[in-house]
């Protein structure tokens, strides 16, 4: 059996006196597929936020492929991590925003070939083909040298996916990446997770309202609730047949609201 | 009758200097502007009071004392400099100051979801800053530069009260020599008014010119 690729430690965090996340602990193991549900505010987006260092943890430790990401080992003690010890820890992880956050003073193929330029100091040549190669896969080589501002939100979004995937990371952080779309454009959002669920090996990570797309894309399903993990387990047990009441409330709620499971 | 294209050469003289002046302050206060603004945002204490210190004190002081101290008293500790390099020293930091507050605002306008792009794809504070932050923060600066600019530009009639022989000073010299008061402060009154159209043309279209293909971004 091989060793989880993140193992996360009775981490905490609070935003002034709200306590987000509450000693949670959990692991992911290489290549699974994770979908992260709950109410808003129970945690969820947080724990993403955390393993891309947007938001620093208060306490506890998380480990990133057998490497400490928010402290350093030095002569035996765990210090706190500094910069450089955090950039290296990022090549593994990319994201992707409820908002796209695309650059939009820059076409879409700059903004997929930006940061291998930079950070990887790949050659722009090599850069660009790796970039349309990736924009054909999320159906958007067409659309390489338009601006942001010219595209629809689920193009947006595709390009967004094509600039994360630009850094090979072997996990992905998908943050709500459907719910700021029209109906209308969220199956080809999902269509593009889709691929990427089947066709690479990369673990992933998806906070979503999705429920349908959840049971058929993840391997396990975490539901939380106010920083903690209510309940988990395989998609079915839990959108058929939840366990715990606060699973069950949460879920007749989203059906309600019209989502499909 | 008197000469006056002989008068107009002379006055066309001085508004070379004050162009000259201009376009030389604007260079100096366009770096004091982005050192002092970028200073401000700095995670280090040395830097952020360093650049608050010389906002302050400029933004505080008279660009008439500015201007004397430069070119008086600068000599008593062995700088001596020409009236141009003061007036361009003087006018410089002193709408440098200004101009920073500038640059820190427009890269504080920039929303907190472009900084964390550029956490997630791993770019560096500086790579972040000169890639994605301030191409768009400059959008919002330019139409502020260009009121510093036009602030710098009639500023520079100061320099007259140092003898240096700007369009300020040459009218003088015309009026103390024709005894006419109307035609040469009507001329640099005119000239000063064109000269600041320029600039906010060439502003309004370099503005143009950078936000194509940004429709419904910003600006």
């Amino acid at each position: 059996m091989s060793a989880p690729i993140i193992k996360i430690d009775a981490i905490s965090k609070s935003f002034g006196t709200f306590k987000v996340l509450d000693g949670l602990s959990m692991q992911v193991m290489p290549r699974e597929k994770l979908a992260l549900i709950g109410p808003s505010g129970s945690g969820k987006t947080t724990i993403l936020r955390i393993l891309m260092t947007l938001e620093r943890i208060d306490s506890g430790h998380i480990q990133i492929d057998g490497e400490q990401l928010y402290h350093m080992e030095r002569n035996g003690q765990l210090l706190a991590a500094d910069e450089r010890h955090l950039a290296k820890m990022r090549q593994k992880i990319g994201m992707v925003f409820q908002l796209f956050n695309l650059f939009p003073h820059k076409s879409v193929i700059d903004n997929v070939t930006l940061a291998p330029i930079l950070t990887k100091g790949m050659p722009r040549a090599a850069a660009e083909k790796g970039a349309m190669e990736l924009l054909d896969m999320v159906g958007m080589a067409d659309k390489a040298k338009s601006m942001p501002a010219q595209l629809s939100g689920g193009q947006k979004q595709r390009v967004a996916i094509a600039r994360a995937l630009a850094l090979q990371p072997r996990i992905m952080l998908f943050d709500e990446v459907t719910s700021a779309l029209d109906p209308e454009l969220v199956e080809e959002v999902l269509n593009v997770l889709w691929r990427l669920c089947s066709e690479t090996d990369m673990t992933m990570l998806l906070v979503t309202h999705e429920m349908g797309f959840a049971h058929d894309f993840a391997d396990r399903v975490l539901f939380f609730d106010r920083g903690k993990i209510v309940e988990e387990g395989k998609p079915d047990e839990i959108f058929r047949n939840p366990k715990q009441e606060r699973t069950q409330g949460f879920l007749k709620k989203i059906i309600a609201a019209g989502h499909r499971v | 009758m008197t000469q006056w294209s002989g008068y107009l050469g002379l006055i066309l003289q001085g508004a070379l200097i004050t162009i000259e002046l201009t376009l030389m302050g604007s260079v100096l206060a366009l770096i004091m502007a982005f050192l002092a603004g970028l200073g401000r945002l700095s995670r280090f204490f040395v830097f952020r009071a360093l650049a608050t210190a010389y906002i302050e004190f400029f933004r505080g002081t008279s660009i008439f004392v500015q201007l004397f101290w430069a070119y008086f008293v600068l000599p008593f500790i062995g700088i001596s400099l020409t009236p141009l390099q003061a007036g361009v020293l003087a006018l410089g930091l002193n709408v440098g100051a200004y101009a920073a507050e500038v640059v820190r605002g427009a890269i504080q306008s920039i929303g907190r979801e472009q900084y964390e792009a550029c956490t997630a794809l791993n770019l560096g504070r500086w790579q972040g800053m000169r890639h994605v932050i301030l191409p768009q923060a400059l959008l919002v600066m330019l139409p502020t530069f260009g009121n510093n600019a036009i602030e710098l530009l009639k500023a520079t009639a100061v320099v007259s009260l140092i003898s240096l022989t700007d369009l300020t000073f040459q009218a003088q010299v015309v009026r103390s020599q024709t005894g006419n008061t109307l035609v040469p402060f009507t001329t640099i009154l005119i000239i000063y008014f064109v000269l600041a159209l320029v600039i906010s043309w060439g502003v309004r279209s370099l503005e143009r010119r950078m936000a194509r293909g940004l429709d419904g971004v910003r600006v």
